[in-house]
């Protein structure tokens, strides 16, 4: 597994395009956006949201900036959420490829499939983190990450399709039809 | 006799351990208060929001070992009576609001309340609350939505928040140098060493329980762990001491008497009194300040006086009896003047000061007694004349022979009083901190804490006076906008008011009218919600909240009691000395003159209280108070001599080196460039106490060659025991002790010498030789 890590080491800066559907309990319909994603080292991580409203998601060490444009910008303390802070010093070690520090985090369990695709199972190993987000599955092809889905408390959850995936979203996408473009690989 | 006086003492003592308190409330020590600003300063020094916390960090291990033991310290001292509150990191939302979760549109700003809650403001708001749940910081917004969509509840922790927080790792704070910080706040206050110590004590049991402790290093600061400290350095200097006194006086008395008797024989008055004085202390005072009793060592300097002259004089084949009578007068005039001047520090209304007067003159008067009627009973019948000691004779044939030039006493006077008037340095010593024994590498360890846990200064406190409760809260938010204007300009880092946490009821009532009915908020919420992508009927618990929020009864502060903001409220509404007032912490004041500016034309004068320059002028405005003291102890110890002696220039001979010692001493330590302090005062009047004695037996030298050798013998022990026991204070690290030691210590030294060198010269003598 370490190597699988390894692999998916980036430098920084590293941009990735991305599409995102994410479902709340809160809300009545899906909500689907797309954008860029920014990895520019040290923990420093930015989300461009380019649909359907332009914004920018600024992570920085324990501050979350939201701007957006024609609004003041919001800030808002990962104190207050530390389960958070705890999941992005995370994946900074996912993206530094430090398979070591990703596992200080989580339980963490690679199944292998072929033609080289895998899946990296990732459960969080702090009780409070796992409260909030009982179970990270990252699917891959080799060196490339393809989704990212995050499971969390009330049935709401997460697929992120990264790169050259995010283009086949769709406008209404099947949640099993999502999970198989991810796990496949070509 | 002696078995009978021995058991008598024993029982004496234990039945005391009992009933005796000490206390190290170090304010014992310090002038009574009288203007308000003193008042207060006073009551904030023992009691106030800065003296109950602690600030501990953890150390020596990497930084998520250290947030995990953090983690468990905080679980450990939760359960401890003795804290009131323990934080190791930012609580979350829930805890901070508490039961006050309802009130929150009427503590909040109406910009961050109910203004949001009108048509286009809570449109905007869920629009952001959309953008939100879209982006990571979903799981910080999603608990809240139902119930509070304009998240209110956090605007209230940001209120209620310190305005800086250190950074956390795994949830815990973090200082810049990997420590782990936890805040404790202590339910004693600061000045009581005895509760803080149980406190610190249990907190470092708890810490070495955790797993994986051994490697880790917990430091703890504060004012109750300095007060500790001061009180534990105090102790066992005074406990050292005692032992080297104690051992040192032995070897004195044998190596003078070469009998073993006159150990025991001259410790026995001595303890009488000392229990005597406690006994009286414990009956008199609620309890004994821990400095009053250290100071107590110091009484053994004096008070062995008695027996030693008592020895000193007896004649070979004499009885006891007919020695003690032959040197009562002189000795009574001793003690009774000693006991006066004792007496004037009663007047200084110094609860330390009083208390030590109780001691020593009931001590002396009782050692003086147990001399005059006990003691004589248990003298050998047969001792060692003191005039045969080897070296006696000699040593006084060469005082007799130094020369002894009129111009002398002139000199001394003269350069003295140059000295003091030319002396380098400030004359007096008004800087309390100076007389703390804390090192001051601890002292900044403090400092940097409270920086990095945006802790209040100890120092600057804002002052809200009022006729009632609701008028110092009105006038509490009269301040906020000037403050905060201040604050982001940097001339604050830190700052909270009362109304924070408890806005008046005027401001109160004001928002409530302001809330939205049942019927406009639906119809806005209607409104807001059309378009986006809410579940339908999602928001029905916050049309309750805020249509139960219109109803609520307004907040008091003894609402508000059981709440998370009450213990901090409650700290900072006083009613004490028939007044209201407001109390407003800060932080981070580089300039207070740009504070008083802001606070100049707000309503009802609320001031900026400088503690430290408040106790400095106490102590000074008090200084005159204690000069005056000092004067009329001078006046009585002059008539008592009269009125013994009946003759004034007999008087005038005991008087004149008395007064010439005190100048030298105070020359001697202003010509070193020491600022002198309240304790050098009452330092001064110990010794003149003991240069009475010496100068009382030079004055009365009698024709009889033995009888001089004797009187020397007594003189010359008393001069060094009294220098072992005042020699080892002012080698103490402890300023306080290290005053009166130095003092005291110089004094006898020229007292003596002066006594010896001024003293008339026997008309017998020039033949003799």
């Amino acid at each position: 597994m370490a190597s699988v890590v390894a692999g998916l080491a980036r430098p920084a800066p590293a941009h990735v395009p991305f599409a995102e559907i994410r479902i709340l309990h809160v809300m009545d319909r899906p909500l689907l956006s797309r954008g860029e994603l920014a990895w520019l080292g040290q923990g420093h991580l930015q989300r461009k949201v380019l649909q359907p409203q332009p914004g920018l998601v600024d992570i920085a060490g324990d501050q979350v900036t939201l701007l957006r444009q024609g609004r003041a910008p919001r800030h808002f303390s990962l104190h207050r959420a530390p389960e958070l802070q705890l999941m992005l010093q995370s994946f900074s070690a996912l993206l530094e490829g430090d398979a070591v520090r990703l596992q200080q985090s989580f339980q963490a369990t690679l199944q292998s499939r072929s033609k080289g695709s895998w899946t990296l199972d990732l459960v969080p190993r702090d009780e409070n983190l796992r409260r909030q987000m009982p179970h990270i599955a990252m699917d891959g092809d080799g060196r490339q990450i393809r989704c990212m889905r995050i499971e969390q408390p009330h049935g709401d959850r997460s697929i992120e399709l990264f790169g050259t995936l995010a283009d086949k979203l769709g406008a209404s996408p099947q949640l099993d039809a999502l999970l198989r473009l991810c796990q496949s690989a070509d | 006799m002696l078995a009978a006086w021995l058991l008598t003492l024993l029982l004496g003592a234990w039945l005391l351990l009992g009933r005796l308190h000490t206390s190290g409330d170090l304010r014992g020590f310090m002038p009574p208060a009288v203007t308000p600003a003193q008042h207060i300063v006073m009551d904030q020094l023992g009691d106030g929001p800065g003296s109950r916390l602690l600030m501990l960090a953890i150390s020596g291990v990497p930084e998520h070992r250290a947030a995990a033991l953090s983690k468990g310290l905080a679980r450990r001292l939760e359960a401890d009576p003795a804290c009131a509150k323990v934080m190791n990191g930012t609580p979350d939302l829930m805890a901070t609001a508490g039961n006050l979760l309802p009130y929150r549109y009427l503590l909040l700003p109406a910009e961050q309340g109910v203004d949001r809650l009108a048509g286009p403001a809570l449109r905007r708001q869920l629009e952001d609350r959309v953008d939100e749940l879209d982006s990571p910081a979903s799981s910080l917004i999603e608990p809240w939505l139902a119930r509070d969509p304009t998240l209110a509840v956090a605007a209230l922790a940001e209120r209620w928040a310190p305005s800086r927080s250190p950074s956390s790792v795994d949830g815990v704070w973090m200082s810049s140098r990997h420590e782990a910080l936890l805040v404790v706040q202590t339910r004693a206050g600061g000045f009581d060493p005895a509760a803080q110590l149980a406190l610190i004590t249990g907190i470092r049991h708890a810490f070495a329980g955790l797993p994986g402790a051994a490697e880790a290093h917990l430091d703890i600061s504060g004012p109750g762990y300095f007060s500790v400290v001061a009180s534990q350095q105090t102790r066992h200097q005074a406990d050292w001491m005692g032992l080297c006194s104690g051992i040192g006086f032995a070897l004195l008395l044998l190596l003078a008497y070469r009998r073993w008797s006159p150990l025991l024989l001259a410790v026995l008055p001595m303890a009488s009194g000392a229990l005597a004085g406690l006994w009286v202390l414990s009956i008199w005072f609620e309890s004994v300040h821990g400095i009053t009793l250290a100071f107590g060592i110091t009484l053994l300097g004096v008070a062995q006086e008695y027996p030693l002259r008592l020895l000193s004089h007896r004649r070979p084949g004499e009885s006891g009896w007919l020695t003690v009578r032959r040197i009562w007068p002189l000795l009574l005039t001793a003690i009774l003047s000693a006991a006066i001047a004792y007496t004037a520090l009663y007047a200084s209304r110094v609860q330390g000061l009083m208390q030590l007067a109780v001691f020593t003159v009931t001590a002396l008067l009782v050692a003086g007694a147990c001399t005059r009627w006990l003691l004589p009973a248990l003298l050998p019948p047969v001792s060692l004349d003191a005039a045969s000691t080897p070296g006696l004779a000699t040593l006084r044939r060469w005082l007799d022979r130094l020369p002894r030039p009129r111009w002398l006493a002139g000199l001394i006077a003269g350069a003295s009083l140059l000295v003091l008037a030319l002396a380098p340095g400030p004359f007096w010593q008004n800087d309390l901190s100076a007389l703390t024994p804390i090192a001051p590498a601890l002292l900044q360890k403090d400092a940097w804490l409270r920086h990095e846990l945006g802790v209040a200064d100890v120092r600057y406190l804002l002052v809200i006076p009022g006729p009632d409760e609701q008028e110092v809260l009105r006038r509490s938010e009269a301040m906020e906008a000037p403050l905060q204007a201040l604050q982001a300009k940097g001339g604050l880092t830190g700052l909270t008011l009362p109304s924070y946490y408890l806005p008046s009821e005027a401001s109160q009532l004001r928002r409530q009218q302001a809330l939205p009915d049942a019927p406009t908020l639906s119809a806005s919420l209607r409104v807001a919600v059309r378009d986006l992508p809410f579940k339908p009927g999602l928001f029905q618990p916050f049309l309750e909240d805020v249509a139960r929020a219109r109803t609520l009864p307004l907040l008091d502060a003894q609402r508000m009691e059981g709440s998370p903001p009450g213990q901090p409220l409650a700290a900072l509404l006083l009613h004490s000395h028939g007044q209201w007032l407001g109390l407003a912490t800060v932080a981070g004041v580089d300039d207070p003159q740009a504070v008083r500016q802001q606070l100049q034309n707000l309503p009802g004068r609320p001031y900026l209280l400088d503690l430290k320059a408040t106790t400095e002028s106490l102590v000074s405005s008090y200084r005159h108070r204690m000069l005056l003291a000092l004067a009329l102890a001078g006046v009585l110890l002059t008539v008592t001599v009269l009125v013994s002696l009946r003759s004034w220039r007999r008087a005038r001979q005991i008087l004149w080196p008395m007064s010439l010692a005190t100048l030298l001493v105070l020359a001697v330590e202003r010509g070193a460039g020491l600022p002198l302090s309240l304790f050098h005062l009452i330092a001064l009047v110990l010794a003149a106490g003991l240069g009475l004695h010496y100068a009382l037996f030079f004055e009365q030298d009698s024709e009889d060659p033995a009888e001089r050798l004797r009187i020397l013998h007594a003189t010359v022990v008393c001069v060094i025991s009294a220098l072992l026991v005042f020699g080892l204070l002012a080698l103490s690290s402890i300023p306080v002790l290290r005053a009166i030691g130095l003092t005291v210590g110089l004094g006898v030294a020229f007292h003596f010498t002066l006594s010896a060198l001024l003293a008339p010269r026997r008309k017998g003598l020039e033949s003799e030789s």
